[in-house]
């Protein structure tokens, strides 16, 4: 507490060469290039292109390359993956029928596409999602009634993985006709056992 | 000299809920207040809004699994929830981590420790009206974001630790531009010092105002940078070295009075700014020093520990976070708790915020620098 006349004036003369100080500061800035962009527009490159390759943004799946090992069902926390496969009984070909991913309840954590053996499942570096409809935010990778089948990878051959910070399946795309959605299946809560996911195959 | 304007009322309080939603409550929390005029008579912090059982999630969760939802307990720091939680385990399988790992995880805490800490002075400036400085601190945040990006591919959820280590190395070429950044970084500190440190109104503003003892800070269970302005010595990556801590040289900082006295809010935010500059020492150190080797040790994909139970603490940047982890030699932990710094900050506030006015409760929760979804968990 200032108790003399003095001090009384040598407060008011503090606080005007701080506030000058203060004030030179942001004077500076007046003369520097602008931090900020404008988003979404006024910029020359998408924001998907400018963020590095490493970017944990949507899932997309390359389901020609999934052997169906079904480590990623397995590892996600919340369950927002599905995977089916069959076994054609007669050729022994196995066949990925199913593979869901559940956009909206991914936390894009990344435990899945590092666990994939082959890169089958991977983030892009998309992160525009937002859609009207929740249903849009489940993407199916393989239509209903459609068999891919599973990637044979060649020993001793590192696998092709996906080509980094090219979109092969732009993971946001809004559906013609909502598909039809097990409202149980794809939107249950967290449940690690038995969730009466399709019959599915073993993997060896 | 509180007690005298206490005395000058007519007996009549008012009682006042300040929050759940008040700008300056950094989220979502209830106080409610007791007033006699503008004089705080009692304070009686209400917390639970932002509850979301993580613990339950994590008996519910395989090990691995978990790892995620460690960055939400508090999103600003997200690197100590990860490694408080990997060191856990890690302790409880007996895994070694190798020793680029644990200095990987040393430069991305102690960035991560420069984000929080940017954070807590800009917005403790925002709370006293001075706008500018946040948008200082933060600018400079979003450079170390990018970084972070880079080294995990997220900017606040980072989910970057693994049981065993990292999941990988820096990628080429990083380590020379955070090198560049925090030779920038030491001279933003100055500029930043002019701008609204040294700022003669800011600092009458916090001087002298809610004052923690030692004792009380040491009763009330504070840790951290709010420990260490009431001018208590301790820093668990000195005193209780985990990681690669004991290769570095810091100094651990503590509120001398440097202006006011030792446990003001003044000397609060000051820790908070010269921590900055160690952290960015310690991050300088670490990447010069960078061993070369493995980062990630061998851990089988189904993580089942030994029964057992193990606690583990880092120096998060607001205090001591621990977690307390009991396996029964299953998939899935049979308890797991978190103790945070925010929570026991909270208990300060009815031993020191009675006597103040109002405005000066805002000042002082700004400079405990809680993270609202740090106490509830
Ligand atoms: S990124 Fe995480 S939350 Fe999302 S699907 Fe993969 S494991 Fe699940
Ligand atoms: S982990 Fe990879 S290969 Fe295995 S099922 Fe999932 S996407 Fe296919």
């Amino acid at each position: 507490m200032s108790s003399t006349v003095f001090d009384y004036f040598t407060n008011i003369r503090n606080a005007f060469t701080s506030i000058f100080h203060g004030l030179a500061v942001t004077f500076s800035y007046l003369f520097r290039k602008p931090t900020t962009i404008q988003y979404p527009d006024r910029i020359d490159t998408p924001v998907q292109q400018m963020l590095p390759p490493l970017f944990r943004g949507i899932l997309e799946v390359d389901v020609g390359l999934c052997i169906g090992c079904n480590l990623c069902e397995k590892t996600c926390p919340l369950g927002c993956l599905r995977t089916a496969v069959v076994r054609d009984p007669e050729t022994n070909q196995r066949y990925i029928t199913r593979f869901d991913v559940d956009i909206s309840k991914c936390m894009v954590c990344g435990l899945c596409s590092e666990n994939c053996p082959t890169g089958a499942v991977r983030h892009s570096t998309e992160f525009e999602a937002s859609t009207a409809n929740m249903v849009n935010l489940v993407i199916r990778y393989v239509k209903p009634g459609e068999r891919i089948p599973v990637h044979k990878p060649v020993k001793g051959e590192e696998s092709p993985g996906l080509p980094q910070n090219e979109p092969i399946a732009r993971a946001h795309k809004e559906w013609d006709e909502p598909p039809p959605v097990d409202p149980d299946q794809v939107r249950g809560r967290v449940r690690w056992k038995n969730d009466g996911a399709p019959e599915e195959e073993q993997s060896s | 000299m509180t007690q005298l304007i206490l005395e000058d009322q007519h007996g009549e309080t008012t009682m006042v809920n300040m929050g759940p939603q008040h700008p300056s409550t950094h989220g979502v929390i209830n106080l409610r207040l007791l007033l006699q005029g503008e004089v705080i008579a009692k304070i009686d912090p209400i917390v639970g809004f932002l509850h979301r059982s993580i613990e339950k999630l994590g008996e519910m969760t395989p090990y691995p699994g978990f790892l995620p939802y460690t960055d939400r307990v508090d999103y600003l720091s997200a690197m100590f929830g990860n490694q408080v939680y990997c060191m856990a385990v890690e302790e409880l399988l007996g895994v070694e981590v190798p020793r680029r790992a644990e200095y990987l995880r040393v430069i991305a805490c102690e960035l991560n420790r420069i984000i929080s800490h940017l954070i807590a002075v800009g917005t403790m400036a925002m709370d006293l009206g001075a706008f500018t400085p946040f948008l200082h601190a933060i600018r400079e945040r979003e450079t170390v974001n990018d970084f972070m990006e880079r080294i995990c591919g997220a900017r606040i959820n980072y989910s970057y630790m693994r049981i065993g280590g990292v999941p990988r190395d820096l990628e080429p070429g990083l380590d020379k531009d955070i090198l560049k950044f925090l030779d920038r970084f030491e001279k933003f500190i100055p500029e930043f010092n002019r701008l609204i440190t040294g700022n003669e109104i800011f600092v009458r503003r916090l001087i002298d105002l809610a004052v923690i003892p030692a004792a009380d800070a040491i009763s009330c269970g504070l840790s951290g940078p709010n420990l260490r302005s009431s001018g208590v010595d301790y820093d668990l990556r000195r005193d209780r070295p985990y990681s690669a801590y004991p290769e570095f040289e810091f100094r651990v900082v503590t509120g001398e009075g440097y202006r006011g006295q030792t446990g003001d809010c003044y000397a609060r935010y000051w820790v908070r700014i010269d921590e900055m500059l160690e952290s960015a020492k310690i991050v300088r150190q670490a990447l010069l020093g960078l061993p070369e080797g493995d980062v990630k040790a061998k851990v089988p994909r189904k993580i089942t520990p030994p029964k057992g139970e193990v606690y583990s603490a880092v120096e998060s940047s607001r205090g001591e976070m621990g977690c307390y982890l009991v396996s029964d030699g299953g998939e899935q932990p049979l308890r797991v708790r978190f103790r945070t710094g925010s929570f026991t900050a909270m208990t300060v506030l009815p031993k020191i915020v009675p006597g103040l006015m109002v405005a000066d409760l805002t000042a002082f929760f700004g400079s405990l620098d809680v993270v609202a979804p740090e106490i509830d968990r």
